[in-house]
């Protein structure tokens, strides 16, 4: 799981090494990167959020 | 050595350029609110940032075509991927986003604080002019383009302030909060006046709101920033910026000015008294479309010179005047103009222009018309 989480964030910062990105396509499931990569978006959203909200006071 | 003198060479000469560019005016200007000062040095800090950038990422790029042009036998390295440098060009601009964003946050919040003002004036577009209402204060009027017709015309010289004048600029105080509440009455304008760094679209409808505390007395000129029909560019925008006494007796002064006009309703008016204040009105208001000579621009804009079937109408000619023609440009004057100047502009319209109705419209009677 750590290493799913690992690669979203690789995709979220935009760079990831060409041997992780091997073995992530064939261990891995898509349903499972594609719900952590929503569930992570949401996350960046809130936290985004939070920041905004700590700003404007 | 000899490039790095030629960089330094390069280098000045660029700043040098931005310099003298700065300083003729072709910045945005640091204006006489505190707001306005934030503003341009957020924009100057922007500014210098992405000079910047420009200068080391152009240099690297020049630099290295030239260093290793094909001519002198370079070969290109082919290689697919290099983390180190994929993360670090990608975590630079991130860190300078971040960076611009602290302080254009902080100014941004500035600007939006629109509470706790001292005056509130509510700035309503209008094809093609500004009305002011200093709201709870029982003063309210109409800004003009002051300039002369003749200029426009190119009959005359231009004056200084060609097209940046008006009949009667907004007043306000210096040191005080001042809130704008601006809407439309038709069509979308933009109040923008450089100098105080508003720049606000009037919208009809809705109610945008900006303000400004002014630190220097003085008159500020602006422009509508809104492409808004035929005379966009004959709605100009003047800010008297006054001391707060001079601003209070001013004030007192309208108010009194005000109240007297409106005592006005219910008194008989003389015909050469209709006929100056109702020239003054027409001028103001009504040339811009019908012509000063009342001319017109027909087929579109009719003629009010000669109109023969007006002349003999003149329940027709009042209710025209005072709701306006639906469906064409004639707007409705009931709420824009007061039941003395509505009177006087019809009086004046049927008896100028060897127009010579005989008649005259009283103030009462519109006043009557309009409770109706
Ligand atoms: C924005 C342009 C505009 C302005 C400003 C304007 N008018 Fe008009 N006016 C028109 C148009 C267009 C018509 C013709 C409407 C129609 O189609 O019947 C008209 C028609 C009239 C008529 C009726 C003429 C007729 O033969 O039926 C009168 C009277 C009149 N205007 C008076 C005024 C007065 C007084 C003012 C100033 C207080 C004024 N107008 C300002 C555009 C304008
Ligand atoms: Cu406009």
């Amino acid at each position: 799981m750590w290493e799913v989480v690992k690669s979203v964030l690789a995709a979220f910062f935009g760079v990831q090494k060409e041997q992780r990105r091997c073995e992530d396509f064939q261990h891995g499931r898509a349903a499972v990167f594609i719900t952590v990569g929503l569930l992570m978006a949401m996350l960046l959203v809130v936290l985004v959020a939070l920041v905004a909200v700590v700003a404007a006071r | 050595m000899r490039t790095l003198l030629v960089w330094l060479a390069g280098g000045l000469s660029l700043a040098g350029s931005i310099q003298v560019a700065m300083a003729n005016g072709w910045n945005m200007p640091v204006g006489v609110t505190e707001l306005s000062g934030n503003i341009h040095s957020l924009h100057m800090t922007i500014f210098w940032i992405c000079v910047a950038i420009g200068v080391v990422v152009f240099g690297v790029m020049f630099y290295s075509l030239f260093r290793y042009r094909h001519a002198k036998g370079a070969k290109a390295a082919n290689f697919h991927e290099n983390i180190v440098v994929e993360v670090v060009w990608t975590a630079i601009p991130l860190l300078i986003l971040i960076g611009m964003a602290v302080p254009a946050t902080a100014t941004l919040k500035q600007m939006y604080d629109a509470s706790e003002a001292d005056l509130d004036i509510l700035v309503t577009g209008q094809q093609w002019r500004w009305r002011y209402d200093y709201l709870g204060e029982d003063v309210a009027f109409t800004s003009n383009l002051g300039t002369p017709r003749a200029q426009i015309r190119g009959e005359e010289a231009f004056g200084e302030n060609y097209l940046l004048e008006v009949d009667e600029p907004l007043v306000v105080p210096v040191n005080r909060k001042v809130r704008f509440l601006f809407t439309s009455d038709d069509v979308i304008h933009s109040w923008w006046v450089p100098d105080l760094a508003v720049k606000q679209d009037s919208v009809p409808g809705f109610i945008n709101e900006n303000w400004v505390r002014i630190d220097e007395p003085g008159v500020y000129r602006g422009q509508c920033a809104e492409l808004c029909g035929k005379d966009h560019a004959f709605m100009p925008i003047v800010v008297h910026a006054m001391e707060e006494e001079a601003f209070d007796t001013w004030l007192a002064d309208r108010r009194a000015a005000a109240s007297q006009e409106a005592q006005g309703i219910d008194r008989e008016w003389a015909m050469d008294e209709l006929m100056e204040r109702g020239e003054q009105v027409y001028t103001a208001v009504c040339v811009s479309c019908h012509q000063e000579d009342g001319s017109g621009n027909p087929p579109a804009f009719p003629a009010l010179a000669g109109n023969q079937a007006l002349l003999d109408d003149r329940d027709r000619h009042i209710d025209t005047v005072v709701d306006g023609v639906s469906g064409a440009a004639m707007p409705a004057f009931r709420s824009t103009l007061n039941p003395v100047e509505i009177a006087a502009v019809i009086t004046y319209e049927r008896n100028a222009w060897g127009n010579d109705s005989g008649d005259s419209v009283q103030p009462s009677e519109i006043a009557e018309r309009l409770s109706d």
